[in-house]
């Protein structure tokens, strides 16, 4: 049997799945100092005359840490950054003490520009003074060659050696200066909240006797599992969304293309599945306006949700994006879009009259009847939702490409059912649905489908590789790791093998005992280096994975 | 916020031969470069998608032989077609700017197409502007060729349009690829002066290079006026350029496009691809997106590396203001005397096709009309040497064409069907935006129509 957890900023929501079927649901507040007793009481609800042997395995997925992130709770992160030319140094200023040292490393790992030691020192010294113990290190194509990254770490941590110091090249792998400094920066300021999530899942196995494999849901809708070593904090942001988006994708039948909206009381996500496989992000996931490196999947978040306020302006009728407490009907002080649809009776929250009171106060200057306005409202609220839909669909046909092939195979998909998950979601789906020609649907456990997500999610291996046969070195771009290519004629069929043996290297690392020997490969560029009319090198550009997927559907009597 | 528009399109999976410069390797450090700068994330930048070009975009420019799908691959149908997205873009107002920065290269590739010359099949620049003038009815372009070689193709296409005015600065040709580009080269009878060649002697560097900028491009555009300034954007002329001998800085490359402000580059030549591209591309961009680029600099450059020699930059000096003097004066000029009289204006060209070995001869007449730019009529021939020459017949009608050419060159066309001295004969209307080509041997006649 498995178990799903989602620990959100107010609920917990927990799934236990039994032969592909929901055996049990909870949800219960989630405590805000205390993450312990909510887990354990959702254990409790969901495990209620089931053995803990019995649990093969616990997923969980988290959006504490954005909630974090968001909040601002944590320790100040001080900043060493190693730009180099480029980019006009305006661009690199942030929100804490940052020093800008010398140095330059070029996209062959080539130093151009050496490190000064006394700027080092005068930034390192500068920093502790001013109290930090938290100090991110990121320099320009410090994933082509950390060198000036680690030098620097290690004049910290000789000066500090309680210091936490994180470095770019460690937390990721791929290209983007600026991404990356977020990145770092923001690893570097929750990694210790992450533990103290750790600790409390540990011990909550540990308390309820649960033996089973434990893993954490990644933004990206794969899993790792839970440790220390495994997993950069931030990875896991935004697995909130994916846990919806993979739920309905295990409540819908496969291979369907559909939108997944999730329309809570201010926001509503948006999530695309295409083909019955969920849309990753082209680009690194942006938290509150920061762009981050996280690959996470494409998830769309449109200010308008169930407790939007709604006024009159003039003569007409607005819906704003704040939110000012609960709809009219439930006791706020202002009408919303429950409101309408308590009035359309396509929904049953609330009370009737209020929410007649509430469409009667908008309406009446304008000489609309209560139920004109409802209808009003409520085409508003799907007008702005369906615009995001179209857009999100542009935007992934408009995805750029840089190989022949990939323009080739560009093509247009339009999506067949609209999944409606959260609270909001049943009044708008049928109406969003009519409006795009598509069939509704509100899956069954609609409100725990991000927990029936991590339940059903599977741990992904993934490795880029680029080998430079010139230069003479590898990275693995997952790893943060440089190594010397040790082959005198190192070919494509070499890379290849290389890559592949990292994805068994990381799997054995991670404890994963998966099926890795079926891997895709979704990148495989040759660079064949010529200089002087003579071939000096080749540069091998490749990445494997193991299939993305989900256990199996719920209801199709799946082994799991 | 008024946005740049990109398209970066490196063909990784494209090369004309695994060694050959236009190769995967071309725009990789490019790549490396701008990502990790990350130039796509800067807010005034918007990156667009690739697409195609359709095969009737690239008929509305070139006569390609026999048929247009046998002279490209799809890179090159993704390379024009992003060039045309840009053209979209900033019609749209979506952008004020835009760089395809795209391969293969095109402005080698003149109006006849017998194969790839100067590592270019179809110019990308000549199918741009002829599809804005057609889609979107864009009357007036410059284009300002900023590429180490001089770009020939570009000019032959537009030698008699005096509604595209072509400006080409280029190592001198007396000692690089293609050999032509001179100060006499100023377009034909119906276009004089529209024509305007810039041959710079090895080893030129930035300061004259801006002199000519400032004293020559900026003033004669001022003076044309043009809806849309298209920038060739080869960057063959830094100075670590392997086939160029110029002494270009990055820096000065992004000088020149603030000063400039085109409305479209496109990328052509470049082939220093770790010394040069990734830096000049940077700088190109941020020029263009009006960011900072002073902090853009080549790992092995500093201030004043490169003194100009003052002999150089009087030569140049000289150059332009004979040109200058050209363009002010060339409403005065005397067509008749410098072109002769006659109801054509005819001239022979051997053209060398250096990436494929064919060899072209080509007799290209002009219809000279009062009442619009004349129609164009080519006999071309094609030798590849170790087959038989191919031999065609083309027609082409401007936008421009008054109704007694465009009459004239139908019956020539349909005439011309019947000669039996050739292979294919072609019609290329583009008044009415119809390309005809007919295969003798076969006897089928295919049409397209935009
Ligand atoms: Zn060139
Ligand atoms: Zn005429």
């Amino acid at each position: 049997m498995y178990i799903g957890i989602d620990v959100g900023g107010t609920c917990t929501d927990a799934v236990l799945l039994d032969n592909g079927l929901v055996r049990a649901t909870a949800k219960v507040p989630t405590g805000s100092n205390d993450i312990l007793t909510s887990l354990l009481n959702a254990l409790d609800q969901i495990m209620k005359g089931v053995p803990a042997e019995l649990i093969d395995r616990v997923v969980f997925s988290t959006t504490l840490i954005t909630n974090f992130i968001v909040e601002r709770k944590y320790d100040p992160v001080g900043l060493i950054l190693i730009p180099g030319p480029g980019l006009s140094h305006v661009h690199y200023r942030y929100k804490t003490d940052t020093y800008i040292i010398s140095g330059a490393i070029d996209y062959r790992g080539r130093e151009i520009m050496p490190l000064r030691f006394d700027e080092i020192e005068n930034a390192v010294v500068d920093l502790l003074n001013k109290d930090y113990k938290k100090v991110a290190v990121v320099g320009k194509f410090s994933v082509r060659n950390n060198k000036h990254e680690i030098e620097v770490a290690e004049v910290l941590k000789k000066y500090c050696p309680e210091c936490h110091v994180e470095m770019g090249h460690q937390v990721s792998g791929r290209l983007s200066f600026p991404r990356r400094v977020v990145s770092t920066m923001l690893t570097c300021a929750t990694r210790d909240k992450y533990s103290y999530f750790m600790d409390s899942v540990k011990e909550a196995m540990a308390r309820r006797g649960i033996t089973g494999s434990v893993f954490i849901l990644k933004a990206d809708g794969g899993t790792m599992p839970l440790g220390k070593e495994t997993c950069v904090p931030i990875e896991t942001i935004f697995s909130g969304p994916a846990a919806s988006t993979l739920g309905v994708q295990a409540l819908i039948p496969p291979g369907e293309t559909s939108v997944v909206v999730d329309i809570g009381g201010t926001t509503t996500d948006l999530a695309l599945i295409l083909s019955g496989q969920p849309l990753l992000a082209a680009r690194g996931a942006t938290v509150y306006d920061q762009l981050t490196q996280v690959r996470a999947l494409a998830v769309k978040s449109v200010p308008v949700g169930g407790d939007s306020i709604v006024e009159r302006v003039g003569k007409e009728i607005v819906v704003y994006s704040e939110r000012l407490g609960a709809p009219f009907c439930l006791g706020g002080p202002m009408p919303t879009p429950t409101d309408a649809l308590r009035v359309l009776g396509l929904t049953s929250v609330g009370n009737e009259d209020k929410a007649r009171e509430a469409m009667e106060s908008l309406g009446k200057p304008l000489g609309m009847s209560c139920y004109d306005v409802a209808n009003h409202i409520t085409n508003l609220v799907i007008d702005i939702i369906i615009k995001e839909i179209d857009a999100m669909f542009l935007q992934w046909e408009q995805e750029p490409a840089y190989r022949v092939w990939e323009v080739l195979q560009k093509r247009k998909e339009r999506p067949r059912i609209v999944v409606g998950v959260g609270g909001g979601a049943a009044g708008f789906i049928t109406k969003i649905a009519a409006k795009i020609g598509c069939y509704p649907v509100i899956p069954p456990y609609a409100p725990v489908a991000n927990a029936i997500g991590a339940a059903v999610a599977l741990p992904t291996l993934q490795v880029s590789l680029r080998a430079d046969t010139e230069q003479g070195y590898y990275t693995i771009e997952e790893e943060g790791f440089q190594g010397q290519i040790a082959k005198e004629r190192f070919t494509e069929e070499d890379a290849l093998t290389l890559a592949n043996d990292w994805i068994k290297k990381r799997a054995k690392k991670y404890g994963l005992t998966m099926n890795i020997e079926k891997t895709e490969v979704t990148r495989r560029d040759v660079f064949t280096m010529v200089r002087n009319w003579v071939t000096t090198g080749r540069i091998y550009d490749i990445c494997v994975q193991t299939p993305r997927g989900i256990m199996g559907h719920i209801g199709s009597r799946g082994d799991f | 916020m008024e946005k740049t528009g990109l398209i970066f399109f490196p063909a990784f999976d494209w090369a004309i031969s695994p060694t050959h410069p236009e190769r995967e390797e071309r725009l990789l450090y490019t790549r490396d470069q701008i990502f990790e700068e990350g130039v796509m994330d800067l807010p005034q930048i918007k990156e667009f998608a690739p697409r195609l070009a359709t095969l009737h975009d690239i008929a509305r420019t070139h006569f390609c032989v026999p048929r247009v799908q046998s002279q490209v691959t799809e890179a090159h149908l993704i390379a024009a077609g992003s060039t045309l997205q840009m053209g979209d873009s900033l019609i749209s107002k979506e952008i004020k700017n835009g760089f395809a920065l795209v391969r293969p290269p095109g402005h080698h590739a003149m109006r006849v197409v017998h194969g790839n010359r100067g590592f270019c099949s179809i110019n990308n620049e000549a199918i741009l502007v002829e599809y804005l003038r057609r889609r979107h009815g864009i009357k007036k372009v410059a284009i300002v060729d900023s590429d180490a070689h001089h770009g020939d193709g570009t000019q032959d296409i537009f030698y008699h349009d005096p509604d595209v005015l072509f400006i080409s600065f280029h190592q001198d040709g007396r000692t690089i690829f293609p050999g032509t580009g001179f100060t006499h080269e100023l377009g034909g009878p119906g276009a004089y002066a529209k024509t305007l060649n810039v041959p710079l002697p090895p080893g030129t560097s930035d300061e004259t290079f801006l002199y000519v900028v400032d004293n020559l491009i900026l003033p004669v555009l001022n003076d044309f006026k043009p809806d849309i300034i298209i920038n060739s954007a080869g960057q063959d002329n830094h100075y670590t350029d392997p086939l160029g001998s110029m002494r270009f800085t990055a820096r000065a490359y992004a000088d020149f496009t603030s000063k400039l402000k085109p409305h479209l580059a496109v990328l052509e030549g470049g082939y220093a691809i770790e010394s040069a591209l990734p830096y000049v591309n940077l700088a190109i961009i941020l020029a263009l997106a009006g960011e900072d680029y002073s902090y853009v600099m080549e790992p092995d450059y500093w201030p004043g590396r490169f003194q100009e020699s003052q002999d150089r930059l009087a030569q140049v000096k000289k150059m332009v203001d004979k040109l200058l003097e050209t363009w002010e004066n060339r409403d005065k000029a005397d067509i008749q005397k410098i072109f002769g009289t006659g109801k054509y204006y005819q001239k022979k060209k051997f053209i060398y096709y250096d990436t494929d070995y064919i060899e072209e001869e080509q007799f290209e007449k002009v219809r000279v009309c009062p009442d619009c730019p004349g129609y164009i009529i080519i006999e071309s021939r094609g030798d590849r040497g170790y087959k038989q020459p191919v031999r065609i017949f083309a027609v082409s009608v401007p936008f421009q064409a008054c109704n007694a050419c465009q009459n004239e060159a139908y019956e020539i066309y349909d005439e011309a069907k019947n000669k039996k001295d050739f292979d294919y004969i072609y019609m290329q209307d583009k008044s009415t935006d119809t390309c005809i080509s007919f295969d003798k041997k076969k006897g089928q006649e295919w049409v397209t129509e935009g």
